[in-house]
């Protein structure tokens, strides 16, 4: 398995224009990527496209990554979310149920992975574990589904307004608790 | 580092809600415009992007398919590699043999900026293509001065037409022209101050038209490449 400062010293050296750098960094990345792009988007064409989109702006914006104090993965999976949550906002149409695209129930991480990201993941779970679960499951929903204000208000079954409200506080609580 | 307690508690829960995606396009914008400024809010995003990473130990890995990785090599390679041969015929066409020594230091000074990549701040881009990748314009957008920096990799309008560059805004009724494109390869347009912040997360657009652009204020001709501008 390819380490986090392997990662890291592909990215830099992806920003001096390396171009095999920048492959194996692809061969080292692309799965989990391409993963981000699907859970939020739920469809297998547009994941392939904005795919693509990530890494011309990986290369293009390699350079940035040194100064920007960011931990190499989170980085690219920033990336990734973020140009996926842009093609969701500019379509309104629905997509199919990621199930009936890919089993992804099937393809957890191998135990060593788990064993590496256990110990952050318990402590966003612990975080969440101590907001409300309406607001906990907000924020679930915005990151892994890129949901709107409006589809979280639908979901809890309050109004617009004191979603934003109340969510916002619970960022506060969360924020606090992650620091 | 800055901890949590030096902060505006509205800025906090603001860059919680930029790193979930939770703000309007008009809100987002405003954020990231502040962002170019202020480290100490670039400090906070980055302390909530990390917080929040590990909840994408939920989205599994899928292996992509081979084609995607050649894509993406195609358009990040061959494209540059074809700009750079169309400036060495152009140039030497424009001044001939005799000024070849001018050609290259123009040359350099028009390919170093791809080499050398300076750092600035956030700025938008767009990659306005055709379905079949016939026209390929790459487009960066600088919202403190609104201009819009146009580079045609691919394509070109046929013989007495021009191609004509439309921002078709977030739930905007119809396309508004930013204006007919530079015929050279690397131009800009610039955008009126009243849509800049209509920009971000907007579509941009580029139709065939007569010499001088569309006579109507509407497209007139097919529209051959479309693309979506994001915040880099």
């Amino acid at each position: 398995m390819t380490s986090t400062s392997d990662i890291e010293t592909f990215i830099l050296r992806t920003a001096m224009g390396d171009r095999a750098a920048f492959a194996a960094l692809y061969d080292a990345t692309s799965a989990k990527l391409f993963g981000v792009c699907l859970r939020v988007l739920n469809n297998r064409a547009e994941a392939e496209d904005v795919l693509q989109d990530v890494f011309v702006r990986i290369w293009r914006k390699a350079d940035r990554y040194a100064v920007n104090g960011y931990s190499p993965m989170t980085w690219l999976i920033t990336v990734a979310r973020n140009l996926a949550i842009d093609r969701l906002r500019a379509r309104k149409a629905p997509a199919r149920p990621i199930e009936d695209i890919y089993d992804l129930a099937a393809s957890g991480p191998t135990p060593e992975e788990a064993a590496a990201q256990s110990s952050e993941r318990a402590q966003i779970d612990r975080c969440l574990d101590a907001l409300e679960s309406k607001y906990a499951e907000s924020v679930r929903g915005a990151y892994l589904e890129g949901e709107t204000y409006q589809d979280l208000a639908e979901r809890a079954g309050v109004p617009i307004n004191t979603m934003r409200t109340w969510l916002r506080r619970s960022l506060l609580k969360l924020k606090d608790c992650l620091t | 580092m800055t901890q949590a307690g030096d902060q505006p508690r509205d800025d906090i829960a603001l860059a919680g809600e930029y790193a979930l995606h939770l703000l309007d396009a008009d809100s987002r914008f405003a954020f990231e415009q502040r962002l170019r400024d202020e480290p100490e809010l670039r400090n906070l995003l980055r302390e909530w992007d990390e917080g929040l990473v590990s909840l994408a130990t939920e989205m599994n890995e899928v292996e992509p398919p081979a084609a995607i990785k050649r894509a993406i090599e195609v358009r990040l390679f061959s494209s540059e590699k074809a700009d750079r041969e169309r400036w060495f015929g152009r140039i030497g066409r424009w001044i001939g043999a005799a000024a070849l020594v001018a050609a290259a230091f123009a040359l350099a000074m028009y390919v170093a900026p791809s080499f050398t990549r300076p750092d600035v701040g956030p700025n938008y881009l767009a990659e306005i293509a055709a379905d079949d990748r016939s026209v390929v314009v790459e487009a960066v957008f600088d919202p403190d001065t609104g201009e819009i920096d146009l580079d045609t990799m691919v394509g070109a309008p046929a013989e007495g037409r021009v191609f004509e560059l439309w921002l078709i805004a977030d739930g905007a009724p119809a396309p508004v022209s930013l204006g007919v494109l530079p015929q050279t390869g690397t131009d800009g347009l610039t955008v009126p101050e009243v849509l800049r912040s209509a920009m971000l997360g907007g579509t941009l657009a580029i139709s065939d038209e007569p010499p001088g652009g569309s006579p109507t204020g509407a497209p007139t001709g097919d529209i051959v490449a479309v693309g979506l501008l994001t915040s880099s």
